[in-house]
């Protein structure tokens, strides 16, 4: 076909674009996600016995203000890398503030006399934590690449990290409601982990799943 | 900032509502620097099929331009990433930069630049007043009789002093060149 043919072509079907069309559907996307991440986690690991009494605690507040703060730096991350030309340098960096302020607050708690460290960074349920995130974060990862992948990624790995940051935070948000652990240490170290390797997952398959 | 921005910006914003004959013009427009780009980084052939498939890019993914950010640096983002899939395709790896949009846009203009940079470094390395002459008669297009005049030599000796200057300053070019061939 000649190149001239095809712009008379392609300008001939044009149909116009509703403003914002395309961040709906990447909510919608995102909605449905994170709602299988949470039948995921009900159904296979179910609510924490004692949800009425841990909703009002500081330690699953910090788990709910950390993951949401980093869920939502991520999802602005994916809203960036489907836009071609989009800068994703600024939402990175505010990327480190969340991160900052648990660590200090880590540190804060380790350091208050007659802190346990070991049950502070350890828990109960250290050796699972991360790995759970992840497999929370599946469905929602799977959904985000779904939305990715209609929009525009140019930058593929990128995009997947970003993706991958989003899910497992997401996960982590809804696995907060099935661990009953609460100490800023355990949070900032395997949360962290679980969000980190899942953004890990997320790079690496984007490379070839986002590919348009 | 690139020259063609508000233009384009225009036309796409209007296509975007559905204005096909501005639709038209974009893609016309945006042709000529996707042709220039990729001819420039892929053999014939693959550059005509490379210049289509990003304009079925473009309008597949419009939904994806979001106005309160530039649209060239959209178009390069398009761009470049089907240069990479027609790199991957044939197991070729290179670097292609990335924020850089005058890549496709306004390279011309660019290049032009810097050949009369060039141009003008070289003239320095002449004595003043055959860097006049040559400058006139080369550059500005002053008459060999003009010239004369101006400078009260006859015109058999501005021809003589043109030519012997721009004969030093091609040995000059080939000396450099080979200094460069032998590092």
């Amino acid at each position: 076909m000649r190149t001239d043919d095809l712009i008379a072509d392609l300008s001939d079907r044009l149909e116009p674009v509703r403003y914002g069309a395309l961040t709906r559907m990447l909510v919608l996307a995102v909605v449905v996600g994170v709602i299988g991440s949470t039948v995921l986690m009900l159904s296979a690991l179910g609510l924490r016995h004692d949800f009425a009494r841990a909703i009002v605690s500081f330690g699953m507040w910090t788990k709910l203000i950390y993951t949401f703060a980093i869920a939502a730096l991520g999802f602005w991350l994916v809203q960036r890398a489907g836009r071609p030309g989009a800068d994703m340098a600024r939402p990175a960096r505010i990327l480190l503030l969340p991160v900052l302020v648990m660590a200090l607050l880590a540190l804060a708690q380790l350091t208050t006399p007659g802190a346990d460290m070991r049950d502070l960074v350890l828990g109960h349920s250290s050796r699972v934590c991360a790995l759970l995130v992840i497999l929370t974060a599946l469905p929602t990862l799977a959904a985000t690449f779904w939305a990715l992948k209609r929009m525009a990624p140019t930058r593929l790995t990128l995009a997947g990290v970003g993706a991958g940051l989003f899910a497992g935070a997401a996960g982590a948000f809804v696995y907060s409601f099935h661990c009953t652990e609460g100490s800023a240490p355990f949070i900032g170290i395997w949360y962290s982990l679980g969000i980190a390797l899942t953004a890990a997952v997320g790079g690496f398959l984007g490379r070839n799943l986002l590919r348009w | 900032m690139i020259a063609q921005e508000a233009q384009y910006r225009d036309w796409m914003l209007d296509a975007l509502m559905g204005d096909s004959a501005a639709y038209r013009m974009l893609l016309s427009g945006l042709t000529r620097h996707l042709r220039s780009y990729y001819a420039r980084r892929l053999d014939p052939a693959a550059a005509e099929d490379a210049v289509q498939e990003t304009l079925i890019a473009i309008h597949t993914r419009r939904a994806s331009y979001d106005p309160a950010l530039p649209f060239t640096a959209w178009v390069y983002g398009i761009a470049r990433y089907k240069l990479i899939d027609e790199y991957r395709r044939h197991k070729r790896r290179a670097t292609v930069p990335l924020d850089e949009a005058a890549e496709l846009f306004g390279r011309d203009e660019a290049e032009e630049t810097i050949a009369r940079r060039d141009v003008t470094k070289l003239l320095e390395k002449l004595p003043p007043a055959k860097r006049q002459l040559v400058k006139d008669i080369k550059l500005d297009g002053v008459s060999v009789a003009e010239a004369a005049k101006r400078t009260g030599m006859s015109q058999s000796s501005v021809k003589v002093t043109v030519h012997r200057a721009l004969k030093s300053l091609a040995e000059d070019l080939r000396d450099g060149e080979d200094r460069n061939a032998d590092r």
